[in-house]
């Protein structure tokens, strides 16, 4: 699965992230944490800058991870990639 | 206040909000930073897709069909937990793009040539051949007065 490395590696730091970036944005490549960043199109430029098409992680460093609510996906109108 | 109108009609069977949703035309391309990558490498740039975009004010954030950014190349930069009554645990990937609506000529250009949205398996017809590939959500409604006029088949943006 893409980004399973950089997941991991954000959940072993976010402790650590949350001290020290709380609300920024990580930049992460396999088992690298690059930076944070201020926005996600800043962290989403760097990565591109340093790694390319490779496949990188940008995430939000919050206490509560982000969660997608959708009322049609309740009601069967669409569907997720899972 | 620059206020934009969108009358949902049919030649055919007159007004059509009821039937198929607050719809406006939008165009997805990859976004900038990959762009300009594209340009210093030599590489094509995958041109943009074009399509509706169904106003949804259940989803809190708005979301792509996935198979966009499969065809373009682009990477998910995110993952994001799904939360409704029927699925608990599951993930979805979360994908940068430029996203464009032409009918919102907000700055002569892109209002968000930069955002984050959700990659699902969204894509369908509406009855007059109107391919919705993108649910436009909270994260974008949040800038705008919106008008549902469901009595004259017409919804009114301003921001």
């Amino acid at each position: 699965m893409p980004l399973e490395k950089e997941l991991a590696l954000f959940e072993s730091k976010k402790d650590e992230l949350l001290k020290v970036h709380p609300g920024k944005f990580a930049l992460m490549h396999e088992e690298e944490f690059v930076g944070a960043f201020d926005t996600a199109e800043n962290a989403y430029e760097a990565g591109v800058l340093k790694f390319g098409k490779s496949p990188f992680l940008v995430k939000k460093i919050s206490q509560e991870p982000e969660v997608y609510r959708n009322q049609a996906l309740a009601l069967g109108l669409m569907n997720a990639r899972i | 206040m620059p206020v934009f109108d969108f009358f949902h009609w049919d030649k055919g069977r007159g007004y059509t909000l009821a039937e198929t949703g607050a719809i406006l035309q939008v165009t997805i391309g990859i976004p900038p930073a990959l762009e300009q990558l594209c340009l210093r490498d030599s590489i094509p740039i995958p041109s943009p897709v074009s399509g509706y975009a169904l106003i949804d004010t259940g989803a809190s954030a708005s979301a792509v069909h996935e198979q966009i950014f499969i065809d373009f190349g682009v990477q998910p930069i995110d993952h994001i937990a799904m939360s409704t009554p029927h699925t608990r645990d599951k993930f979805s990937f979360v994908y940068p793009a430029k996203i464009q609506f032409p009918g919102l000529n907000l700055s002569g250009d892109a209002m968000w040539p930069w955002m984050r949205v959700v990659g699902c398996e969204l894509k369908w017809t509406t009855f007059d051949n109107k391919e919705i590939i993108m649910l436009v959500g909270r994260d974008v409604l949040k800038w705008f007065l919106m008008v549902y006029n469901g009595v004259h088949s017409d919804v009114t943006l301003t921001y």
